[in-house]
């Protein structure tokens, strides 16, 4: 790496130094307590995959160039200088957590080891060493909202074709004469923004539909993939393509799909909107509360089990509303263990179930498959995209012998007039 | 009271006579000082007086301007929130930067020590304070000061325990030398702070120095007398007294650089992941 590389990495770094990350870095006391935190370490105990081990990258850096200790006795914080070298650590450290915040719950202090692993994908962006198919999937979600006109009549009738499918689950659109699958309707009260799947389209348009709301489907899927790839400014463009929309459309509510990051981000790392943002099972708990959709209790065969995806419970709020659903779909539920806020990762987020990266998920989240395993459930339901991703190669190659099913499929199957 | 503080002190120092000759040495102000022993004195002295004004000087400025200067920086895009919310956010911040229950569910052991160790500081801070003549926590003609020796423990116990678990497994392995050299830093602060405080009281004769003797000499730095502690604290243990000074001072000077930072920043910290998200 020339000097020129690296003095720009510089800059960017210091660019990330807010003042909470000011603290994560200065405040570690180094204790050890978050070691057990994550599912990676405990799936494959080496010290790089600690909370603290990552971040121990980037604070070697931060000594290095931003303080004194750094200038007069590097050797007493074992400074390491911006080289190839120190990038690829970042990348390993950065591309192996998930962002799923377990060890934020362990640490007496709180550090965020996902806000600090923001500096290491920065300075991997910065080097030009990102994974390619997550700058490659980020740049085509943000060429689609600067070209929305040419991608939407191909959209709409690739929509047309699901509405089909929609009618087999639920036999009326929300309104009489409404289409099954509304999109770019203004003055809709909820703008629904699903994934490119059609899987994430029609039990979603089913159970609205039969919940009589008024909805409209986004244009744009809401996966965020500049968040996954640590690209700040990426990640709000592919946000406020939805945004903008959600303005356009005056709509009241925009509900993301089962996609945990997408929810989160949209929730919390936007800034204030003129609509409300919820995760798609907060709707369908407020249906089921409301009583504008009834829920078969029977259908579903065996014990039923919940995987909180993380950044929808731990780092979204959202624990109860998955479980009232639950309960009206099955007497015969168990609760993992350890579950609610100390639910073991899937560990298929953060980007790594759109990098591939099987062996690597499947060897790091052993704990995982044993948690799931010694829960004795037959069905795994969730309420994220990755975390289903996961758990689907999860069960198959532990050989668990569960059912994987979003909660939205099975609640769209259970649906009662 | 400072008249009667000083009184004590005297009071004190004649009691501790026969023992300060017990242990008479080349330190004392009554023999006749070699070269070497001058240039010791001097350092001495500039130990235990002008470096202690310097050390407590430089680390007030130098973490007043690492805390501006963290507070200063721009607030993070978004609140690092963590879920389920506390009923009381304010509170479970607190109880998070004082009880650790993380620290207590993960690694109960850990945490007994933790505690001890916490609360015996703080209990070391105010045994220093009460060493000043204007404050009498402990009756200021008792030999001991607060605690009678526990205090001290109280730090030094739990260090033993730090240093081993430094020492061990993951955690070693996680370790800077720095993390290494501020436990041994403040291991010896707080044995030779044992041996001032409590191991003074092991002679034949009892105390050499006293809670009282000590207040003199705190009694100088804070009116500022820049008089020669040597004077009020006679026998071989100023040896002692003086390097517990040093080490202390060099904690001071090396404290806004290390992670005892945490000190200021544990409770703010712990309010990022307690507050509730509120959109800009």
């Amino acid at each position: 790496m020339d000097r020129e590389v690296s003095a720009k990495l510089e800059v960017l770094f210091k660019t990330k130094l807010n003042s909470a990350m000011r603290m994560y870095l200065e405040t570690c006391a180094r204790c050890g307590v978050c070691v057990k935190a994550c599912h990676v370490y405990n799936s494959m105990p080496e010290t790089k995959y600690t909370a603290v081990g990552r971040a121990e990258v980037v604070r070697k850096l931060f000594r290095a160039y931003f303080k004194l200790e750094g200038k007069i006795a590097p050797w007493l914080g074992e400074t390491v200088k911006l080289d190839d070298v120190t990038v690829d650590e970042l990348y390993d450290a950065a591309f192996s957590c998930t962002g799923c915040r377990r060890c934020v719950t362990y640490c007496p202090f709180g550090i965020d080891t996902q806000m600090i692993m923001a500096i290491a994908k920065a300075l991997v962006i910065g080097a030009d060493k990102a994974p390619a198919v997550l700058s490659i999937l980020s740049d085509m979600s943000i060429a689609k909202g600067e070209s929305i006109a040419e991608t939407a009549v191909a959209y709409e009738e690739a929509i047309r074709n699901l509405e089909s499918d929609v009618k087999a689950l639920w036999a009326e659109p929300w309104k009489p004469g409404a289409p099954f699958i509304p999109i770019g309707v203004k003055g809709a009260d909820v703008l629904y923004v699903a994934l490119s799947g059609a899987h994430s389209i029609v039990s979603a348009a089913a159970i609205m539909n039969a919940a009589k709301e008024n909805w409209s489907l986004s244009y744009f899927e809401a996966v965020n993939f500049g968040a996954f790839l640590g690209d700040a400014a990426k990640a709000q463009a592919i946000a406020k393509r939805i945004t903008d929309e959600a303005v356009r459309l005056g709509v009241k509510e925009v509900a993301i799909v089962e996609c945990g990051t997408a929810f989160r981000f949209m929730k919390y790392m936007t800034g204030r909107h003129p609509f409300k943002v919820s995760a798609f099972v907060e709707l369908i708990d407020r249906y089921v509360r409301g009583g504008q959709i009834k829920l078969d209790d029977g259908k579903i065969d065996g014990t039923v089990t919940y995987h909180d995806p993380c950044q929808i419970a731990r780092n979204g709020g959202v624990f109860e509303e998955p479980r009232n659903v639950i309960a009206h779909l099955t007497k015969n539920y168990v609760e993992l263990k350890p579950s609610r806020e100390d639910n073991w990762c899937c560990g298929g987020g953060g980007g790594l179930i759109s990098m591939g990266e099987l062996d690597f998920r499947m060897k790091s989240s052993r704990v995982k498959a044993d948690q799931l395993r010694s829960s004795g459930a037959k069905v795994v339901t969730t309420a994220c995209e990755n975390c289903h991703s996961q758990l689907v190669d999860l069960n198959e190659h532990y050989g668990l012998g569960m059912r994987v099913e979003f909660l939205s499929h099975i609640v769209a199957k259970a649906l009662m007039a | 009271m400072q008249a009667d503080a000083v009184a004590a002190a005297s009071n004190a120092a004649e009691a501790g006579v026969s023992a300060a000759a017990d242990a008479v040495s080349a330190a004392s102000a009554d023999v006749p000082l070699t070269a070497f022993g001058i240039v010791l004195s001097k350092i001495e002295y500039f130990v235990t007086v002008p470096m202690v004004y310097l050390a407590i000087l430089f680390f007030a400025a130098a973490a007043v301007y690492k805390i501006v200067s963290i507070f200063s920086a721009p607030a993070p895009g978004y609140a690092p929130t963590l879920y389920p919310l506390k009923k009381r956010p304010m509170m479970a911040a607190m109880s998070d930067a004082f009880a650790m229950p993380q620290v207590r569910k993960h690694a109960p052991v850990f945490w007994v020590f933790l505690m001890v160790y916490h609360v015996a500081f703080i209990l070391l801070i105010l045994g220093h304070l009460d060493i000043l003549p204007s404050i009498n926590i402990v009756d200021p003609e008792s030999k001991h000061m607060l605690g009678a020796g526990a205090v001290g423990v109280g730090v030094t116990l739990p260090m033993f325990y730090f240093i081993i678990r430094r020492f061990s497994g993951e955690v070693r392995r996680i370790s800077t030398p720095a993390d290494y050299l501020l436990l041994f830093l403040l291991l010896f602060l707080f044995l030779l702070g044992d041996m001032i405080s409590w191991g003074n009281s092991w002679t034949a004769h009892g105390f050499v120095m006293t809670k009282a003797d000590f207040s003199l000499y705190f009694d100088g730095l804070v009116r500022f007398t820049f008089d020669d502690p040597r004077k009020v604290l006679p026998g071989s243990h100023f040896h002692f007294v003086v390097l517990h000074v040093l080490l202390a001072n060099v904690f001071f000077i090396v404290l806004p650089f290390s992670k005892v930072m945490h000190v200021f920043l544990s409770l703010p910290i712990n309010i990022l992941r307690r507050k509730p998200w509120t959109a800009k």
